[in-house]
């Protein structure tokens, strides 16, 4: 009796299991959709570059710890080799963690009279993932940088 | 919004190259956190414009988005040319802004 008892439940939690994760996909997609700001690294480098492509250089420095124990605070640091001339300088840094909801952090636009392309702040990182900065030069071309970082406590909700 | 420039380091000169640090106390809520006693989701509040003017010229716009930390510092460098005054206008997604402005002043 007690088994056959066992076996009932047992068979009713079994279906209730094969319904949840329809369930769950359904409000994943549900959020994606109703995110605010929800943007993939493709269409917020396209929207920036407007097509043109970015190439990975060694002008472009991005420093970020390897592993963040805190994802909510991870630092960040961008510098830019150039001699931020009136004529030859670093238009705009961008920064994107590459699997945020939204992946785009800080658009940041310099002048010459920066003096030097630098900056730094502090983002929120999600899980472990790239960090992605991109430097938009005077004369068009788009450079770029790339760091992985390891993320133990994810900062995003 | 609290807000505060530290200009590093404390003496320069004209021609030098100083870091400008702005400081703000905002929750920067992403709009994906729940709260922890309601179970509803905290709406997305966080600053999406910094502006830096050197003597009313643009040095450094900013658009930012919620992936910053809480209460972000946002640094950038400054070639000193003159004596003058820093203004910062940061404003938030809810349309709270916020003018700070840090003295300039190059010895010798």
């Amino acid at each position: 009796m007690e088994r056959r008892s066992f076996l009932k439940g047992f068979g009713a939690v079994s279906a209730c299991a094969a319904l949840v994760p329809s369930i769950v996909s359904a409000a994943d997609e549900a959020k994606k959709v109703s995110g605010p700001n929800e943007m993939s690294v493709e269409s917020a480098l396209a929207a920036i570059t407007g097509g043109k492509s970015v190439t990975p250089s060694s002008k472009v420095s991005l420093s970020a710890p390897e592993i963040a124990e805190n994802g909510a605070v991870v630092p960040v640091k961008v510098s830019v080799e150039s001699p931020m001339s009136a004529n030859d300088y670093v238009k705009a840094i961008h920064i994107f963690a590459t699997k945020n909801n939204n992946v785009r952090c800080a658009n940041v636009y310099l002048t010459p009279a920066n003096g030097e392309a630098t900056f730094a702040t502090r983002i929120k990182l999600g899980t472990t993932q790239d960090v992605l900065a991109v430097a938009e030069m005077s004369n068009g071309t788009f450079l770029s940088a790339k760091q992985n970082v390891k993320v133990t406590i994810g900062g995003c909700g | 919004m609290k807000t505060l420039i530290k200009v590093k380091p404390k003496d320069y000169k004209v021609g030098d190259t100083v870091k400008i640090d702005f400081m703000a106390m905002h929750p920067m809520e992403s709009g994906m956190r729940k709260d922890k006693d309601t179970g509803k989701i905290v709406p997305a509040h966080y600053i999406n414009e910094v502006n830096f003017l050197f003597n009313d010229k643009v040095l450094t716009k900013m658009v930012t988005w919620e992936s910053l930390s809480v209460n972000p510092v946002l640094s950038i460098s400054m070639k000193v040319s003159a004596a003058g005054t820093l203004k910062v206008l940061a404003k938030d997604n809810k349309g709270e802004s916020v003018e700070t402005s840090a003295a300039i002043t190059p010895k010798g």
